[in-house]
């Protein structure tokens, strides 16, 4: 009577179609001062940046790797290629884009989004932006929403950059922030003047398309007073059997009453390593406010961290991992109460299936000037099968009596009485499993616009596919 | 007091962000000769033990219960100075530790490590603390689940003033093959000061499908509700903090039975035998 | 009229405890059938194991709907079949809403995919009719849902399923006098409309009044000891179960 579903390998051919790249545009493998030299010199970069480049790259030779997390010893940095050049420059207008290129890009349905509900897309092909377009009355308003390296040439935004750019994120953080500083290319700059609010949102788009190759995009996004955004990145590439590596930077700037959402449904290939560092700064009144869905990779290192620096600042996470197969996912949130009267909310599901790991870590730090602060997090994993693995590490550090801080995590299972009741009114075992995970999910499907919450349940659907017995 | 040496102990099972500091205790400290107490209950027997630890020590306790057997184990810290502690324990079919732990003062550091190997083996922990100006408490509680249908269910809390400093780490583990196995973990801590640190760490590892695990916990002041309502019974602030602290402690010492070691307590308690 | 459903000579346990012991009976389409007893009888686990609630396993004997042999089939093929069983305590599914459920199940019931437009229509009637308020149609199933109103989706899902058989497992329990007389009317309405069969597993007889009862059937400690018609009620309720506890 009680048979299992089995969960068969998701169905990713509308993700793992590629193209052939042309050797030649490839730098040689390897993190070395040449290579960043030349990475330098391939973007013009002003003296700052390039002499920020080899200071980074000194900092991660003398940087240790991480000695907690998932095994990352299947990643050896020497073999990826660090940045790979596009023939032509990155365009504004679709039909100009290169014809492989585009096609990757309509197959995602990335144009086809941007014309129905986006005010601005970027699409980044391995690593540099290929196409970037904001509609004309956003530019009118004074938002700004381009290539980095655009930005940091314009002298308009120049000194803004360097003042910005990994200061919130330094490369002393970590190995991989290091690795970042020294080779980072491609993302975005997006400003958004005070007082403007975007109803619709903006989107970039990554897809790493190079075999072996690393995609080390820098993200950054300047919310002056009271203004608003919703940011929605995506990001999938090809399966391969070489490692490939994500080692991108976001760093978000919340101005005094501002509000930003961010939200990101990442799928990338099980041979990636996500080893991704996204960190928010938020003033006075101002809200951070992440969604976040893991699906792919084969090793994910993700915690998105709030910095609430200003009285009244506020910070939600809504979050959702998915782990199959060979994956192992290690992902949650760190919240750092640094300001009186300041909020934090966490709300995750993780799913593990099919020998899948997943980890949920967070830290929630009350410091003593914090006070009247609040914090709640709530996470609840379930297991689908005993050969998988579901850890729950969270940590709270307290340091003003004036707070209150909540916590609570759950571990299960979908019950038999659950499954028997929905198959009582006719549903099959596997249907009535993937509609429960579906609720389980709901939470986060439900904080997502409209047409990656779709997207997310066709991935469940996929997930939870397969014959019984 | 043999040497001076640096070690890390009670190492978190799956470390985590190094910069909270709580994936183990390094100290560098006093050396001190282990006073190991073996206790081992045999089939269907039941046992109970009360440990007061008051001076400067390293105590280590090894339980073994055997099928059916049932053991309570007090351990009461109060301590001018450094104490650590250490208790193992093995769990056959039916066994169950009862273990209460009260905390009142010290430098302490303080690791158990419950193994629930027979099937419907049971492990319930009620820790207590007190804590003030100078006071330290590192806890490693670790309940592995091997057996099916083992249960365990950890209840921590306790009260921080001046510049008391602790750390909960309280992991459920459900190992491969606990089918049906069930851990429910809680920790409630009032803090009393500003300048009082608290870490709580409440980890649930899992491998097993047919279990269930939950762990809850809050950290801050009294709530709301709760307060009001004594509020306008015409209790002021300090004195509902202290009901609070003293109900916080009345939980765990509601369990230990041992009339002496609760004259001892209420003693270092500042109460006398007026109260309860 | 065609028999319905028989259960042949059926035994079943739930972790290793036999808790029915050989019950036999048959229902006829149209009919409907009372089962009485105590508390721990076996009412609800005999309500469970037609609908083949995996917490119980056959030990002996079998179920035969429409001439075929169900005892190995899942709930979800009973259901396709025309079983219904209302629960004693609904599950809450949090995150599906109940019209969601409800469509899919529809769906996979009748294998036909029906327009949005005419299943809302068909919900808000059946909905208007039990007095429950359109909002819980987008409201998680069963969620934060009182007594009362999980026991009016239990019977809304009657209604929009119509099936063949439907076991009503003490529906009537913990409502107060007007929610009984709401799902009531919802009972009799699923009559009305489909001539279904019922079996009713009741410890009171306000839910009775608005049918017409066939037979009853009173179980004790696992096996029926006493059967007789809607008179048999009245029995029941005036002088108790224990002067059936020695009949066999």
């Amino acid at each position: 009577m009680k048979e299992k579903t089995q969960v068969v390998d998701i169905d990713r051919s509308r993700y793992d179609f590629r193209y052939e790249e042309d050797e030649s545009e490839y730098l040689e493998s390897g993190i070395a001062p040449e290579i960043i030299k030349a990475i330098s010199d391939e973007k013009n970069d002003p003296e700052w940046m390039r002499e920020f480049r080899l200071k980074s790259l000194e900092i991660y030779d003398h940087t240790p790797m991480v000695d907690w997390g998932p095994d990352i010893s299947g990643l050896n940095v020497d073999s990826i290629v660090a940045y790979i050049r596009q023939k032509n420059r990155m365009k504004t207008d679709w039909e100009d884009v290169p014809e492989d290129i585009k096609e990757t890009f309509e197959k995602l349905g990335i144009p086809q989004a941007e014309r129905e509900s986006l005010a601005g897309v970027g699409a980044q092909y391995d690593s540099e932006l290929v196409y970037h377009n904001v509609r004309q009355e956003v530019a009118q308003s004074g938002v700004v929403y381009t290539d980095l390296e655009s930005a940091m040439h314009d002298p308009k935004y120049a000194d803004i950059i360097k003042s910005h750019f990994m200061k919130l994120v330094p490369p002393t953080d970590h190995k991989f922030a290091a690795l970042h500083g020294a080779v980072w290319s491609g993302g975005s700059f997006v400003y958004v003047p005070k007082n403007v609010h975007l109803d619709i949102p903006l989107q970039s788009y990554f897809r790493l398309n190079a075999k072996g190759a690393g995609q080390f995009e820098h993200t950054l996004i300047i919310l002056e007073e009271n203004s608003y955004l919703h940011f929605i990145e995506g990001c999938s590439a090809p399966k391969y059997y070489e490692a490939s590596l994500h080692a991108g930077c976001v760093e978000l700037y919340v101005g005094k009453g501002a509000k930003l959402r961010y939200s990101t449904i990442e799928n990338w290939s099980k041979n990636m390593y996500n080893l991704n560092t996204k960190r928010a700064l938020v003033e006075e009144n101002g809200t951070i406010e992440w969604v976040s869905g893991s699906f792919g990779s084969h090793v994910s290192y993700l915690y998105p961290m709030s910095i609430l620096n200003g009285r009244g600042a506020s910070a939600e996470f809504t979050g959702i991992t998915f782990a199959g197969e060979g994956q192992n996912l290690d992902t949650g949130a760190k919240m750092v109460h640094n300001a009186p009267e300041t909020s934090s909310y966490m709300n995750t599901k993780s799913i593990s299936k099919s020998g899948g790991v997943s980890t949920f870590r967070s830290a929630v730090v009350v410091k003593e000037n914090a006070k009247g602060s609040k914090s709640s997090v709530n996470c609840e994993s379930l297991m689908l099968d005993s050969i998988s693995r579901s850890d729950t590490v969270p940590v709270m550090d307290i340091r003003t009596k004036q707070c209150d801080v909540g916590h609570e995590a759950k571990i299960g299972r979908i019950s038999d009485e659950t499954v028997f009741y929905l198959m009582s009114r006719g549903l099959s075992e596997e249907q009535a499993r993937a509609m429960i995970v579906r609720g389980f999910a709901d939470n986060v499907s439900k904080e997502l616009p409209l047409e990656y919450a779709v997207e997310m349940n066709n991935l469940i659907g996929l997930e939870m596919q397969g014959g019984i017995g | 007091m043999i040497n001076m040496s640096e070690k890390r102990i009670n190492t978190l099972p799956v470390p985590t962000f190094r910069w909270l500091g709580v994936n183990d205790y390094k100290y560098d400290i006093k050396e001190f000769d282990t006073d190991i107490k073996e206790i081992s209950v045999p089939e269907n027997e039941s046992k109970s033990e009360v440990v007061y630890i008051d001076s400067e020590s390293a105590t280590d306790i090894r339980i073994s219960a055997e099928n059916g057997s049932k053991i309570k184990l007090v351990c009461v810290f109060d301590v001018q100075g450094q104490a650590r502690s250490k208790v193992t324990a093995e769990l056959d079919e039916n066994a169950s530790l009862e273990l209460v732990e009260l905390y009142l003062g010290g430098d302490v550091v303080s690791e158990i490590v419950t193994e629930l190997k027979g099937r419907k083996a049971t492990f319930e922990a009620d820790i207590g603390f007190k804590l003030e100006s100078g006071d330290k408490l590192d806890i490693n509680l670790i309940a592995d689940h091997f057996g099916r249908k083992t249960v365990s269910s950890i209840n921590a809390g306790g009260v921080l003033g001046g510049s008391a400093e602790k750390i909960f780490k309280g992991t459920i583990d459900f190992k491969n093959g606990s089918d049906g196995a069930k851990g429910a973990e809680k920790e409630e801590v009032l803090l009393l000061s500003d300048e009082a640190v608290n870490k709580t760490v409440p980890l649930i590892l899992c491998a097993e499908e047919n279990v269930e695990g939950n762990h809850g916990a809050s950290v801050g002041r009294i709530d709301e509700k709760q307060f009001f309502y004594m509020q306008s019974r015409g209790i002021d602030e300090d004195k509902i903090y202290d009901l609070a602290a003293q109900a916080k402690l009345a939980r765990v010492i509601s369990r230990i039975d041992d009339k002496e070691t609760l004259e001892r307590i209420n003693e270092s308690l500042g109460r006398g035998e007026d109260s309860e | 009229m065609s028999e319905l459903l028989r259960i042949e000579n059926l035994s079943a346990a739930a972790e290793d405890k036999e808790l029915l012991h050989g019950v036999s009976l048959e229902v006829s389409e149209g009919e409907t059938h009372v089962v009485m007893g105590h508390n721990g009888a076996g009412k609800s686990t005999l309500g469970s194991v037609i609908m083949g609630s995996p917490e119980y396993k056959v030990t002996g004997g079998k179920l035969i709907f429409n001439g075929e042999d169900i005892t190995a089939l899942g709930a979800d093929k009973r259901a396709r079949l025309g079983i219904f069983l209302s629960f004693q305590n609904p599950i809450e599914i949090p995150g599906i809403t109940l019209s969601d459920f409800l469509r899919n199940a529809l769906e996979q019931v009748t294998g036909k995919h029906l327009k949005l437009w005419d299943f809302k229509k068909k919900l808000a009637a059946a909905m208007e009719l039990l007095d429950m308020d359109s909002s819980y149609a987008d409201r998680d199933l069963n969620v934060g849902f009182s007594g009362g109103e999980k026991k009016k989706a239990e019977i809304l899902q009657l209604l929009i399923l119509e099936p063949k058989l439907a076991i009503l497992d003490e529906t009537d329990s913990g409502l107060d006098v007007d929610a009984v007389k709401t799902v009531s009317k919802g009972i009799e309405e699923y009559k009305k409309r489909t001539n279904g069969a019922l079996i009713v597993i009741t410890h009171n007889t306000k839910i009775l009044e608005a049918l017409t009862v066939d037979k009853t059937h009173i179980l004790s400690a696992g096996s029926i000891v006493s059967e007789g018609g809607a008179e048999l009620v009245d029995e029941v309720i005036e002088n108790g179960f224990e002067q059936f506890a020695g009949r066999e």
